[in-house]
């Protein structure tokens, strides 16, 4: 089931009391931030609203808006910025391999057993501690061999018919973002220092792949290209 | 005077004592400077909102002091060394300024972070975490305020408003839900 994401006209406006936004993902010139409306975003409420002090796992970094907007609804949430902790763990790796002594046994490290050694510090939630899980684009900057350990996981801490909204990229992007709640159909994305180049464009069989442990699911197209996914566990 | 104080003060680290700093048990990081004296102007910077927060009274771990113990009683206190153990200051406010690295679980009326702080951190009024921040724990407050830049790897939820105070130290050691701190550093942008 598709439907196009459509821009809240003004928004980007109210926000920097600039002048009405066109149709599309509107731009605001005085803070650079894009808002748009967000289907999936609002259909994941909706799946959490029966739940009294749902938890939500948000996988960017902390932002006020967002953790305002879920602790206004009494929600509990935590976040993990997984695309930062990726990165600092492969400056880590990096790091360990430039230090090894010269001459030692070269290991090959493939990215499978690098998404397992990352995952015995990140993401550590006992199971099911989740009823939602903010994925946002992250997974198009992983590896994609990487992307499937990370999914496991992210099935393993969400409760049976918890929710994961994740975004994906139809083509790709040429600048890094990030994002955040504005309101409870609105997203808002910043543009920020990138920290990982865009790593695959997911087809849409492949992410019906991925996400193989859900029982449904449901994708919203805007007319900027990007995906919106929400599956249910 | 600040030459005695310092003497004073216990060598560091201070390793598995119970630590209770008064006021004037510890000296202020920087000496005061008369009215006369001028004031070298230095750009805004995101210890400003930390540094504002110090006032008279109020205990300090200066730069370059290691300690690791409990912390207790009404001071408020101003970390900017670091600091292992446990922080109860229930009725007083506890600031980690930007150098300050933070190793506890801190309990504090109102809790400011600009460095880094590993622990579970419980405020009966607020927390604040300023840009530079870099929080790994959980965190429990009625009001939380995060200003851009901040880093945060943990749960947030609210709590009642400082009358359930007493209350809200109880479920601190009965919680069951609460997420343990990922033994990983944090490192800097």
């Amino acid at each position: 089931m598709n439907w196009t994401a459509k821009t809240r006209p003004g928004a980007a406006a109210t926000a920097a009391g600039a002048a009405p936004a066109k149709p599309g993902p509107s731009v605001s010139s005085s803070t650079s931030a894009n808002v748009r409306i967000s289907n999936g975003l609002k259909e994941f409420l909706s799946l959490l609203s029966d739940t009294p002090q749902a938890r939500v796992l948000d996988l960017g970094p902390v932002w006020q808006s967002t953790v305002s907007f879920f602790i206004e609804k009494a929600y509990r949430i935590s976040t993990e910025d997984l695309l930062r902790a990726w990165k600092d763990f492969l400056t880590g790796e990096e790091e360990s391999l430039r230090k090894a002594p010269v001459g030692a046994e070269a290991i090959k490290v493939s990215p499978s057993m690098l998404a397992d050694k990352f995952l015995e510090t990140a993401l550590q939630y006992p199971e099911k501690s989740f009823h939602g899980a903010l994925a946002w684009d992250l997974l198009d900057y992983f590896d994609p061999e990487v992307v499937p350990r990370l999914m496991e996981r992210l099935s393993r801490l969400l409760h049976p018919g918890g929710a994961l909204l994740a975004l994906f990229h139809s083509r790709p992007v040429e600048r890094f973002h990030r994002y955040r709640v504005v309101d409870s159909q609105t997203i808002e994305w910043l543009p920020s220092p990138t920290i990982a180049v865009h790593a695959h464009v997911f087809q849409n069989r492949e992410i019906l792949s991925l996400f193989g442990e859900f029982r449904s699911s449901k994708t919203f197209v805007g007319r900027d290209q990007v995906r919106e996914a929400l599956f249910l566990k | 005077m600040w030459r005695k104080s310092t003497e004073a003060q216990p060598s560091s680290p201070v390793s598995g004592t119970t630590t209770s700093i008064k006021p004037q048990d510890v000296p202020q990081a920087s000496p005061s400077r008369t009215p006369s004296q001028s004031v070298p102007v230095s750009s805004p910077s995101a210890s400003e909102t930390a540094a504002a927060a110090v006032g008279r009274g109020t205990s300090r771990v200066a730069s370059g002091l290691k300690i690791q113990g409990e912390f207790s009683g009404t001071s408020d206190l101003y970390i900017d060394g670091e600091v292992q153990g446990r922080i109860r200051l229930q009725n007083a406010r506890v600031t980690v300024g930007p150098n300050g690295r933070v190793q506890a679980d801190i309990e504090a009326r109102e809790i400011f972070v600009e460095g880094s702080v590993q622990g579970s951190l419980k405020a009966g009024e607020r927390a604040h975490f300023g840009a530079s921040s870099r929080v790994v724990g959980s965190v429990l407050t009625p009001r939380i305020a995060i200003d851009d830049g901040a880093r945060l790897r943990g749960k947030v939820e609210t709590s009642p408003a400082s009358p359930a105070r007493e209350s809200m130290a109880a479920k601190s050691e009965t919680e069951s839900e609460t997420l343990q701190p990922v033994a990983a550093s944090v490192k800097g942008e």
